[in-house]
């Protein structure tokens, strides 16, 4: 009863945000503008061809790659710096769809700065940095991980480092861990286009947070697997408000 | 055989030495010091056997073993950095009238099944420092269970003739694939074993696991990562170029103990001095006393052992040519992390991992290991050094076509032209076709040619290959600043 009325809640939230003026959600091939800040400093442009209007999504995790289209889910930031010549979507999530090519483009930086790299919140820590383990009392705690559109891949500088999370809290609190892959199986309608994940991602996302809790120390036997298709969206600071993104994703419940 | 461990007071006359000159043959008996020079026509490449001498007499790293009469040192020379460099190799030729065990038919001959004892029958190992590396087909796991790739491999041109071999080839009963590899370096190994984070982000994955032991690796050793541990290397080493499957587990342990301790690198620029003179830190001392496995953008930059060069007071006792020489050293430094330029279509680098493609970055993108330039990840990366369209015309060698089965290439696309396909080799996925593991980048000067196809003779033509391969636009000081670099490792 309480999941159900927890998926509801999210739900309304997603419908909220979905519907809202600064959400955005469209297909479209990605431009790469040269501008030089030093490294990771070139911008990333979308356009979003229903309205003519061209964003600045450089601050997702993933980036595009020029020759193929990408699935761009994000905010109309709060603050626009203009560092990239587009409007700024942040949070944003970028999706690569390697099964629709692109025309190469890239444009000259025409003397936009771009944003000197800047290491993100979300990192793993060095090996020889302390590691100190999460502080009891242990109670169950569930760690979502998001995954891009049609990918088993755990994303760099995001889903790596809450994993890291979850196999620290699975070490130090002991108890069952409970795995569930989830696929967007619905399809979803975006720029024209249907998009559905297939059934199977859902056993590979889970098969793949298993293979990081293990590699990280949790002893397998702990370890249980389950997959699903379409989820309920779920609000969450893993998905930093993108909500709509969160049923693409898997969840790791510790039960000490 | 001249075999001389040169001192400081002798390095002048030792200047005049050709290269590969000092030969170490299996069951010398030559103890190994604990610091060993050895002199070229531009310097001294240095190792240091941290811990002391030994003596290597009845040691399994200089002793023969197996049919061919090889022992390590063989294929792992002092007076090469640890490695071999061609030219070393063509001298052994003249020396011993092709009848060193260096030449043995199995892989220091282009195919086992050619006239042995005639040159061109050794022309890659000559010419190019090649040894023939014979893949198993299909590819094998760690348990040697056989892997379904997703890609068949086709020969376009064979002109070693080895894989139309019906005794060596892929038709033979044990089917392999022949591709031609330089030896590696049996150095600094503190570094190449050392695991930086525990992820792997070029895969999205944990760092392997070794099997044998249940812990995690590095996953930065040999070119395509068909082992996992130094100890599996040693064996698959041992099996396939010494002809021997004796190794005992003290074997191991020696070759192990003696390889821990040995760290490489450039002392001595004949026009430069002491590389680790005016506040310099090059030479192998430091890394010796260096905590490997630290990223250089979180810590040491990568070669900022020359950033006290980049000020030489006005009034530093030194020759002018010295001070240029030290001055381009550290501006090369400089070069190697800071010159950005756009890294496209390699796979490791702007696939699957999201940095993007392209990504605005520099060298130390990938050679990111404070002290030794190499990944911090594993480093199995497609330069193109090896496929085509990046590759250069490499006709000695044979040419696959690769056709992926399932989803195409990220960059290449369905089919693939390529001369080695490295770690696909290892993992038998199209994705991987290509990507060939860093190396480390100290002691470099006494082991051309370089790449792991030998295909740059020189410094200046790694140089070169970057700078056509990305676009990259180097000044000609900027090369000169890299070349000068790169040998002050």
């Amino acid at each position: 009863m309480r999941r159900m009325m927890t998926a509801l809640l999210a739900l309304l939230s997603f419908n909220s945000v979905a519907q809202a003026a600064d959400a955005v959600r469209f297909i479209s091939c990605p431009i790469y503008r040269d501008t030089d800040a030093g490294r990771k400093s070139g911008c990333w442009l979308a356009e979003e061809r229903e309205t003519g209007r061209r964003f600045d999504i450089t601050q997702s995790a993933t980036k595009p790659d020029w020759s193929m289209a990408v699935l761009v889910e994000g905010r109309i930031a709060e603050k626009q710096d203009n560092a990239c010549g587009a409007t700024v979507l942040e949070p944003v999530r970028v999706s690569v769809l390697p099964d629709q090519a692109c025309t190469r483009a890239m444009i000259p930086a025409e003397g936009f700065p771009g944003r000197r790299f800047v290491l993100p919140p979300r990192n793993i820590r060095p090996i020889h940095a302390p590691d100190p383990a999460p502080p009891p009392s242990y109670t169950a705690r569930l760690f979502l991980i998001p995954f891009d559109y049609g990918r088993d891949f755990v994303v760099y500088q995001q889903s790596d480092w809450m994993l890291v999370n979850a196999a620290a809290y699975a070490r130090a609190a002991g108890g069952r861990v409970l795995v569930t892959g989830y696929a967007e199986t619905e399809p979803l309608r975006v720029s024209g286009q249907s998009l559905s994940e297939p059934a199977s991602l859902a056993k590979s996302r889970a098969e793949m947070a298993r293979l990081w809790l293990v590699s990280l120390g949790v002893p397998a036997d702990r370890v249980h697997l389950d997959w699903k298709p379409n989820p309920a969206p779920l609000a969450d600071p893993a998905f930093d408000g993108l909500t709509e993104t969160s049923r693409r994703r898997v969840d790791i419940r510790i039960e000490p | 055989m001249k075999r001389s461990f040169v001192s400081a007071l002798a390095l002048a006359a030792a200047f005049t030495l050709p290269a590969g000159a000092t030969w170490w043959s299996p069951g010398d008996g030559t103890p190994f010091p604990a610091r060993y020079d050895d002199a070229d026509a531009d310097g001294v490449t240095r190792i240091l056997l941290d811990g002391g001498p030994m003596e290597t007499k009845g040691h399994p790293f200089f002793e023969a073993k197996g049919k061919y009469g090889r022992a390590c040192v063989t294929c792992h020379q002092p007076s090469d950095g640890m490695s071999l460099s061609a030219e070393t190799a063509r001298i052994r030729w003249q020396e011993t009238g092709g009848k060193d065990p260096l030449f043995a038919a199995i892989d220091g001959a282009n195919c086992p099944d050619l006239a042995q004892g005639e040159r061109a029958s050794h022309s890659l190992l000559l010419d190019y420092g090649l040894f023939r590396i014979a893949r198993p087909w299909p590819p094998v796991d760690h348990d040697g269970q056989k892997i379904e790739p997703d890609f068949t491999l086709e020969v376009v041109r064979d002109p070693t003739g080895c894989n139309a071999s019906k005794v060596w080839g892929l038709a033979a009963p044990d089917p392999q694939v022949s591709v031609f590899r330089r030896p590696r370096p049996v150095a600094n190994f503190k570094y190449i074993l050392a695991m930086g984070f525990a992820v792997d982000p070029k895969v999205g994955k944990p760092l392997p696991i070794d099997p044998e032991t249940g812990k995690m690796v590095s996953g930065n050793l040999m070119a395509d990562r068909r082992v996992l541990s130094l100890e599996a290397q040693m064996r698959d080493a041992a099996h396939s170029h010494m002809g021997f499957d004796a190794l005992t587990a003290d074997d191991i342990n020696r070759i192990r103990d003696f390889e821990d301790r040995l760290f490489v690198a450039r002392q001595h620029d004949r026009v430069g001095g002491d590389l680790d003179a005016m506040g310099a830190r090059g030479g192998p001392e430091t890394l010796a006393r260096s905590e490997p496995g630290r990223l250089g953008s979180q810590g040491t930059a990568v070669f900022s052992e020359f950033a006290a060069w980049e000020k030489i007071p006005a009034d530093a006792v030194i020759t002018p040519e010295q001070r240029a020489y030290r001055e381009s050293v550290a501006r090369g430094a400089r070069v190697f992390r800071e010159r950005m330029f756009l890294i496209t279509d390699s796979a490791g680098i702007n696939s699957p991992v999201g940095f993007g493609n392209p990504v605005r970055n520099s060298c130390v993108f990938c050679h990111n290991m404070s002290q030794m330039g190499m990944d911090v990840a594993p480093g199995q990366v497609d330069l193109g050094t090896t496929t085509m369209p990046f590759a250069d015309p490499q006709p000695h060698l044979p040419l696959f076509r690769i056709t992926c089965k399932g989803p195409p290439h990220p960059h290449y696309g369905r089919v693939i032209h390529t001369h080695d396909p490295g770690y696909a080799l290892t993992t038998g996925r199209c994705e991987d076709v290509g990507k060939i593991t860093l190396q480390t980048l100290r002691g470099l000067t006494g082991r051309a040619p370089y790449f792991a196809s030998g295909s740059a003779r020189d410094l200046r033509a790694v140089i070169d290959y970057y700078d056509r391969r990305y676009n990259i636009g180097y000044t000609e000081q900027e090369k000169r600043d890299l070349v000068n670099l790169m040998g002050a490792l």
